[in-house]
């Protein structure tokens, strides 16, 4: 399965030519997301597509603390064709109180109107322990919607978390309309998995 | 379970590095249809407008003294995408309304008949939003 997922990456790594914003520019965009490793609010502004500033709130259940980080994300690679678009991210922050917190990773995504697949890796180094998050994702959309109606995805996610070991898969539903974005995941371990997402 | 799911990944991976980058063609397709009263000699020129008919006649109607640049775009997969491209486009005071076809990967700008529409603005405000903007056609109506 390691074999399997280290071809999984470098495929990506190598497909991933180009890159689309985390969002448009001169936008904001207001991030929360919740699992069983921890609670996150994350505000960052995008001042061109191809990099977004922020600040996150991190409430760490695993060790039982909070972190204030300032985020930086940038565009690494982007390839856009008629009927997809393919992306792939660095990402990095520095907890706001202590240099020596901080986390940095890459994510990637490719999808069409019908199908979505992405991974992310991300090392966080703390104080208390250092580890790693990662996951992959891929999904269909049961439905192809038109511009401002409301859009369904049906996925099945993958993650990892280094304190605590295994992976873990289950289903995920993600729906959007306009500038509002939710996506729901629930497996019996890990309980809920939830993010949403608003752009303004 | 956990084969069958990699075993997927890397379909769709394959997906991924086969799709072809198509923007470089500037030959589109025309839906030939009528519209009475409306000028269409700008489509004559050598090339073909993949448009909606009938979603380029709603967009029209009751429209006069107005001009419509049909954008092809790159990379417009995602409605929650595409959103930034109506915002930037309705910053521009000549511009009327806008209509994103996610389908068919164009969008549709009405300006007022006295804009100057110029294809390297219209790109780098498609640009701003992270797409491309790969040809552009011009119909008064």
């Amino acid at each position: 399965m390691g074999m399997l997922l280290k071809i999984f990456f470098s495929i990506f790594a190598i497909t991933s030519i180009e890159a689309r914003p985390i969002s448009y520019s001169g936008s904001s965009t207001l991030m929360s997301m919740s699992d069983n490793m921890k609670d996150s609010i994350y505000y960052h502004y995008s001042p061109t597509y191809k990099y977004s500033i922020g600040i996150e709130s991190v409430n760490e259940k695993f060790f039982d603390k909070d972190f204030i980080y300032l985020r930086l994300t940038y565009l690494l690679n982007r390839k856009n064709t008629k009927h997809s678009q393919r992306n792939l991210y660095f990402q990095s922050a520095i907890a706001a109180d202590n240099l020596n917190n901080n986390f940095y990773g890459i994510h990637g995504d490719w999808e069409t109107r019908r199908f979505f697949s992405g991974f992310g890796y991300k090392k966080i180094i703390n104080n208390s322990r250092n580890h790693a998050e990662q996951y992959y994702q891929l999904g269909i959309a049961p439905y192809i919607g038109e511009y401002g109606d409301f859009h369904t995805w049906i996925m099945l996610k993958s993650k990892k978390n280094s304190l605590i070991g295994n992976w873990k898969t289950y289903p995920v539903f993600k729906f959007f309309k306009g500038d509002f974005l939710i996506e729901i995941g629930y497996d019996s371990d890990i309980d809920w998995d939830i993010h949403m997402m608003y752009r303004f | 379970m956990k084969k069958i799911y990699f075993l997927t990944v890397l379909v769709m991976s394959g997906f991924a590095w086969t799709s072809q980058d198509h923007s470089k063609s500037h030959s589109i397709e025309m839906h030939a249809h009528s519209h009475e009263g409306h000028i269409h000699e700008e489509l004559v020129d050598g090339r073909k407008l993949e448009v909606d008919p009938d979603r380029f006649d709603n967009f029209i109607e009751g429209q006069t003294n107005s001009q419509v640049a049909v954008i092809s775009v790159n990379g417009m997969v995602c409605d929650f995408c595409a959103r930034g491209i109506e915002r930037t486009f309705k910053k521009d005071k000549s511009v009327q309304k806008i209509d994103v076809d996610l389908s068919r990967g164009k969008v549709l700008v009405m300006y007022t008949q006295s804009a100057k529409v110029d294809f390297e603005d219209i790109k780098q405000k498609i640009l701003s939003n992270g797409q491309n903007a790969t040809d552009l056609q011009i119909i008064s109506i």
